[in-house]
């Protein structure tokens, strides 16, 4: 492919006309209408847009749990319409971290075997599994909550457990859904603090939401409307919730985080080959 | 995922509800006890069966009578008066014959012990009938050849008529009774064999045949002559020898069809196995219809599971399941439900399978191959139930199962 010979690395993500149709009875309604869009490893992307503006059906055909019916996805250079379901379910046990708006952790299962549910279906043994689920509830600081179940929890935590979940398989892009849209507002900080910070440490990350700073600190808002696409580049639309006044707005002293700290770049490096050796394994198997 | 991390998941869902599980594990163990109990009732029937027939004489040949064809009317077997006491005699020579018991039957014969009277069934015959037809002697003795040859008024009873005319084997011995008003001794009273269903071998009396064709029958040909057989695999040349000698005997032409007929124990046998598997056969499928409602109780619950899981399913497709994982979380969690089942219902079949039997007066026993019926059939019955509801959940669509309330 042309974009192969140019770039040493293909973009992480990349879009080309997709178009997500919906019959509803005898009528079709389109969630998106042919968009295009282009993600890097490393990324910070933000996707905003109202309510059934194709947002949500956009996250789900980047995280491949939905396909479109027209246009082609390529992720990590590969096209995903040649792929069938089990190699878009290993795609995403091993290259995408899910996040939801409302958890979805699974209840009569510690936060710990929560977060070691991905490596159950990597095939990763019991002993190791646990132990990188561990890490993993470490870095989101909830150690000493490994045992809880997630009832016994408060919302903040809860997301933090599903971060800690998304992290395990140490995924190339984080897709997130509105993180904070079911949190109070110091809960909140926390998640967006720790979802800034692991991108700052390399990770990709894709976060659908209205919450002003998430957008406000992306490197590039992509806004969603009537299922057509608009690249804002790091400037938020007026009509976030929380900001309806402000009007737009750059993000003064926070510099879109792709090119924070050196360190953090080696650690994107670092991440990105994982991430593609993850893809390389769906790829070898391809042929 | 691994097998046993579809264990894992599974028996931790099942501990979230226990009492679902336990009542959906119910209908399994309902159903595998059933089977389990009916097959030993089953079985313990068939077994009391054929140990009765056995007990009414081991490698016996019953020689009967022919029918008589009376102007085109043939008659029920035995009403033709063709054996004779001389034909047992000539049998009894026959190489590979054991005994040999002419016997010649009195029907509804009024017995009188003092002021008790009942009505049986009389058989004049000799010694070699208690080998033939399998007879222990409980008290006294039974006839002997001196009391054939003098044709005395002795008689062997039956427990059962024992027991009818109001009396004891100790107080009877010695006693006078009379049949049809004549009097008879008694000197014996036989062991019980057991019996219902057919015609009781407990329910009779034995006097010399001297004696009966004497004061009942006249010289009247026999009924039924008993034949035991040294080797019961020699039976078809015993058979033929005894159809050669009486054709010989009863001076048939080469045309003539035979004057008697032979029933063999093992056809007896073959005629109440039969019987008795239908009967088994009709109580394993009532108690298969149990388990198969328990299966359609397991299948109700993995779907309300899968309806109840929606979310999660969605959940585990997006961190990386695939179809077949789904399915087969869900799948071992029916079958660990009915492997439960299974366990629980062959311990409480083993229990309650003695108490089926004494209720229904049979001595049943479970059974080996009932309790691996039963093991078996609740599998295939498990995985059935299981497979739908999990391949529904499988085929979730990963988009609609996320956003489902």
């Amino acid at each position: 492919m042309a974009e192969q010979t140019v770039a040493p690395q293909p973009p992480l993500i990349e879009g080309r006309g997709i178009t997500r149709l919906y019959s509803m009875g005898d009528s079709e309604v389109a969630a998106l209408r042919g968009v295009d869009f282009s993600i890097q490893m490393g990324e910070n992307v933000a996707i905003i847009g109202p309510s059934g503006s194709g947002k949500s059906t956009l996250l789900h055909i980047l995280g491949l749990l939905d396909r479109p019916t027209a246009g082609q996805y390529l992720f990590a250079g590969v096209d995903t319409d040649t792929l069938d379901d089990d190699r878009l379910a290993l795609l995403r046990n091993r290259a995408i971290g899910f996040i939801f708006q409302s958890f979805n952790l699974v209840s009569g299962e510690s936060a710990l075997e929560n977060v070691a549910a991905p490596l159950v279906y990597a095939g990763v043994k019991r002993k190791e599994r646990l132990e990188r689920a561990e890490e993993s509830l470490a870095r989101v600081g909830l150690s000493d909550r490994a045992h809880h179940d997630p009832s016994q929890l408060s919302g903040g935590q809860r997301q933090r457990v599903a971060i800690a979940r998304a992290l395990v398989t140490r995924p190339a892009v984080i897709l997130a859904d509105e993180p904070t849209g079911n949190l109070d507002s110091r809960s909140s900080a926390d998640v967006f603090t720790l979802l800034q910070e692991l991108q700052a440490e390399g990770l990709t990350l894709v976060t659908i939401t209205h919450d002003q700073r998430i957008a406000d600190r992306a490197a590039r808002v992509l806004r969603v409307e009537d299922g057509m696409l608009v690249e804002h580049d790091g400037v938020a639309p007026s009509y976030l919730d929380g900001a309806p006044t402000q009007g737009p707005t750059t993000a003064p002293g926070n510099p879109p985080t792709g090119a924070v700290v050196p360190a953090a770049e080696a650690a994107g490096q670092a991440r990105t080959s994982i991430g593609l050796a993850a893809l390389g394994l769906v790829a070898e198997d391809e042929q | 995922m691994s097998f046993l991390e579809a264990l894992r998941l599974a028996v931790r869902r099942l501990r979230t509800n226990p009492l679902r599980t336990a009542l959906t594990t119910l209908g399994v163990v309902i159903g595998v006890a059933s089977l389990v109990a009916l097959i030993g009732v089953g079985e313990g029937t068939q077994t009391a069966i054929t140990n009765q027939i056995a007990g009414l004489g081991t490698n016996l040949l019953s020689v009967n009578a022919g029918s008589s064809t009376v102007g085109g009317v043939r008659g029920v077997a035995g009403s033709a008066s063709t054996l004779t006491v001389a034909d047992a005699a000539a049998i009894a020579t026959l190489p590979g014959v054991a005994a040999v018991a002419p016997e010649m039957s009195v029907s509804n014969v009024v017995v009188v012990n003092g002021r008790t009277n009942t009505t049986t069934t009389m058989t004049g015959t000799t010694p070699a009938e208690a080998s033939v037809r399998n007879y222990q002697i409980q008290t006294g003795a039974f006839l002997t050849d001196l009391s054939v040859t003098k044709g005395l008024r002795v008689a062997v009873l039956g427990p059962t008529t024992v027991t009818d005319l109001n009396a004891t084997p100790a107080s009877i011995i010695g006693q006078t009774i009379t049949i049809n008003g004549i009097p008879f001794t008694v000197i014996g009273v036989t062991q019980p064999k057991g019996g219902s269903g057919f015609t009781n071998p407990d329910d009779a009396i034995f006097a010399p045949i001297t004696a009966v064709q004497s004061r009942f029958t006249g010289a009247a040909a026999l009924r039924t002559i008993g034949v035991s057989l040294e080797d019961p695999s020699q039976l078809a040349y015993v058979e033929s020898q005894i159809t050669a000698l009486l054709r010989y005997r009863h001076e048939l032409a080469s045309s003539a069809s035979d004057d008697f007929s032979m029933v063999s124990q093992d056809q007896l046998l073959t005629v109440a196995s039969t019987t008795t598997a239908t009967i088994r056969n009709f109580l394993i499928g009532i108690a298969a219809i149990a388990l198969v409602v328990g299966g359609i109780g397991i299948a109700n619950t993995m779907l309300v599971s899968v309806r109840e899981r929606v979310r999660e399913i969605g959940t585990r497709k997006a961190i990386g399941a695939r179809r077949r994982d789904i399915t087969r979380q869900f799948l071992v969690e029916a079958v660990i439900v009915t492997l439960g089942g299974a366990v629980v219902g062959v311990l409480l079949g083993i229990a309650v399978t003695g108490l089926v039997g004494s209720a229904v007066n049979v001595p049943a026993s479970p059974t080996l191959a009932g309790i691996a019926l039963a093991f078996v059939s609740a599998l295939v019955v498990g995985v059935v139930a299981g497979y739908w509801p999990a391949r529904q959940a499988s085929r979730l669509d990963p988009v609609e199962a996320l956003r489902y309330e």
